[in-house]
């Protein structure tokens, strides 16, 4: 299997600093104004939860809802992580936006032309080389870069020695598992973290897809079989209908012919 | 002498006057000032009036064509025959308004037909855009007589009659299998909401139970179009054939409700039924109309042969069914998203607008087009 990248996101590090914003903001051209929430122009912001500061961002999953839902594959993983957007090839039906079970994507309402809006990791960058612009501006290093499975044993081993961290991985099984991870010393219902499904998303959809050839096989077989067995009825209908006397249909009413 | 011919002010001229107005700023809003000033969607609540009604109960009202079709072709109920033009009418006529809806709902319009060049076969919505696509012209081939034979030269119209009945067979078996797919993968696209759609909602089975509610409420449909055309476009039709699909329709909504049933016990939801808040409320409602409500109303001798009552009972059918569409779409994703979505009125004008079109098309059809025969000395 292919190396992917990952993000560790470690909420006791962050100090709300907001250096994140800002770098995503620069890299992409956005206004500078800090945001409350996701927007089109804010892939990613930290939010507050009491004393705490939480980052927000796509998850990129390692079998996205979005990508699996795009009906024109506009969104895809990519092989070295990130779930990328090709704008050229959205149609605007916003099924993403539904499907998304961290509610991440958005869409520019405010435009004629609008389009999906939602972080990358940087991909670009990262394909030459160089980490997330978000991850290469925090100055505390909440938010680290690097191989998925070695920054999953980094964030293993830091919750297992560390008490104070809270027993869990958010991402490492959400979706069927993420590529940014976050580990917190409180609880993540208590942060406003969603409890997504424990599952690859698109496989809710797959076995129903799974379906079409039998619908298709069974169906037409079951239709076509019906349908031969009113022929032949009508067949013999016609033929002890020929000893009788025959009697026309309307044919105001029988508009079909025969 | 040949003046300008005023039209007649009517009530339901001025009403038609109206709706196309609002429908007409809605247009305008809707492509010269945005999404944003046109509806009420937010990023929590990116499927609001044009999917729920336009789409998902446009497209499911819509299924009373396959099935009539199936039952008199595949099945041989001849009994159906009169009827079978103007449910493949009315149809016909909601896939062209679901298409309609499409240019207001989508966000690029103009990219429609992306679908057919760029391909996820991963995707719920592509088979469903597919479907939606191939069915469409499925049901043009198989209304078209009705428009072909008005064609004033003979060669033509009988060369394009004998080889659209050489196909028929085919046309309306590749329908039902369309119609089958599509019908259920509509449901099939809330799958994925897993963790946002409310428990009295989600379910694997959403698939299974799309398709089945959809047969029952298209047949609801026919039969409401079928009693307006009896009653207002002095049409010649037995209304025994009313009776006869009301028949159909109480056993399907007896299905579907059972099996709803069941999925709520197993898949534990049933704590949800009884608990003070607006989506119980909604899930009771949408269980009222759609099926107590009919169930026993068209168990009642006095409904099932008054033309007049199936037409009411069959339209709480339909409202049921939009309940359910506007529940699964809107009401039971209320809570996840955390916002609380009313639509625009721009939103209902356009959807009012596209919805006036399909009635006044098919009034003009039935009027023009020999869908339903007629009583002699029709004023036209």
């Amino acid at each position: 299997m292919e190396r992917t990248r990952a993000i560790l996101v470690d909420i006791t590090k962050c100090i709300g600093c907001r250096s994140c914003e800002q770098a995503c903001k620069d890299v992409h051209g956005f206004p500078k104004e800090t945001e409350a929430k996701l927007s089109p122009t804010a892939l990613t912001v930290v939010e507050e939860r009491g004393d705490k500061f939480v980052r927000r961002m796509c998850m990129h999953c390692q079998d996205a809802a979005c990508a699996s839902a795009c009906l024109v594959g506009a969104l895809k993983k990519t092989s070295l992580g990130p779930v990328t957007y090709d704008a050229s090839k959205c149609i605007g039906c916003r099924y993403c936006l539904v499907a998304c079970p961290f509610s991440v994507p958005r869409y520019e309402w405010t435009k004629l032309v609008p389009y999906v809006k939602k972080c990358d990791m940087c991909a670009a960058r990262q394909a030459s080389g160089q980490a997330p612009a978000c991850v290469e501006a925090c100055p505390t290093g909440a938010s680290i870069v690097g191989w998925r499975d070695e920054i999953l044993e980094e964030a293993q081993r830091l919750v297992l020695n560390d008490s104070k961290y809270a027993k869990h991985i958010y991402g490492s099984e959400e979706a069927g598992g993420t590529s940014v991870f976050f580990i917190s010393d409180v609880p993540f219902e208590k942060l406003g973290f969603v409890a997504a499904p424990r599952q690859p998303m698109p496989a809710l959809s797959a076995a129903a897809l799974g379906d079409v050839p039998t619908v298709v096989l069974v169906g037409g077989a079951l239709l076509s079989g019906l349908y031969w067995i009113t022929e032949r009825r009508n067949q013999v209908a016609m033929a002890e209908g020929e000893k009788k006397a025959f009697t026309p249909k309307d044919t105001k009413l029988n508009h079909e012919g025969h | 002498m040949a003046g300008i011919r005023v039209p007649r002010i009517t009530l339901w001229r001025v009403i038609v006057a109206v709706i196309l107005a609002a429908g007409l700023y809605a247009t305008y809003a809707r492509f010269a000032l945005g999404f944003s000033q046109a509806t009420h969607l937010t990023d929590p609540q990116p499927w609001g009036l044009w999917v729920g009604l336009g789409t998902l109960c446009g497209v499911g009202l819509s299924a009373g064509g396959f099935g009539i079709a199936a039952a008199v072709y595949l099945l041989g109920f001849e009994r159906y025959r009169p009827v079978l033009r103007t449910a493949v009418l009315v149809s016909f006529l909601g896939y062209m308004s679901v298409m309609a809806g499409m240019m207001y709902e989508l966000g690029l319009p103009w990219r429609i037909w992306h679908p057919i060049v760029m391909w996820n076969r991963s995707s719920m919505l592509f088979e469903v855009s597919w479907c939606v696509m191939l069915y469409s012209t499925v049901l043009a081939l198989e209304f078209s007589p009705a428009l072909v034979e008005k064609i004033p030269w003979v060669g033509l119209r009988t060369c394009y009659l004998k080889q659209q009945h050489r196909i028929l067979i085919g046309l309306v078996l590749v329908g039902c299998v369309l119609s089958s797919l599509h019908q259920s993968f509509l449901g099939g696209l809330y799958l994925l909401t897993k963790g946002k759609l409310d428990p009295l909602w989600y379910t694997p089975y959403l698939t299974t139970l799309f398709y089945l509610s959809a047969i029952p409420a298209g047949l609801a449909v026919t039969v409401m179009a079928l009693y307006l055309c009896v009653r207002s476009l002095n049409v010649r039709l037995d209304t025994k054939i009313l009776s006869e699909l009301s028949r159909v329709i109480a056993p399907m909504l007896a299905l579907y409700g059972i099996l709803r049933g069941v999925d709520l016990v197993t898949h534990g939801a049933i704590p949800y039924l009884f608990r003070w808040r607006e989506e119980t409320l909604s899930f009771w409602l949408e269980i009222g109309l759609f099926v107590v409500g009919p169930l026993v109303l068209l168990s009642l001798e006095r409904v099932q042969n008054n033309p007049q009552y199936l037409h009411w009972t069959c339209s709480l059918v339909v409202m049921g069914f939009m309940a359910n569409r506007l529940n699964v779409s809107i009401t039971g994703l209320q809570t996840s998203s955390g916002v609380y979505y009313v639509p625009k009125w721009t939103e209902f004008a356009a959807t009012l607008m596209v919805l006036t079109a399909v009635v006044m098309a098919f009034r003009y059809a039935v009027k023009y087009l020999d869908i339903l025969p007629k009583n002699a000395g029709v004023r036209s």
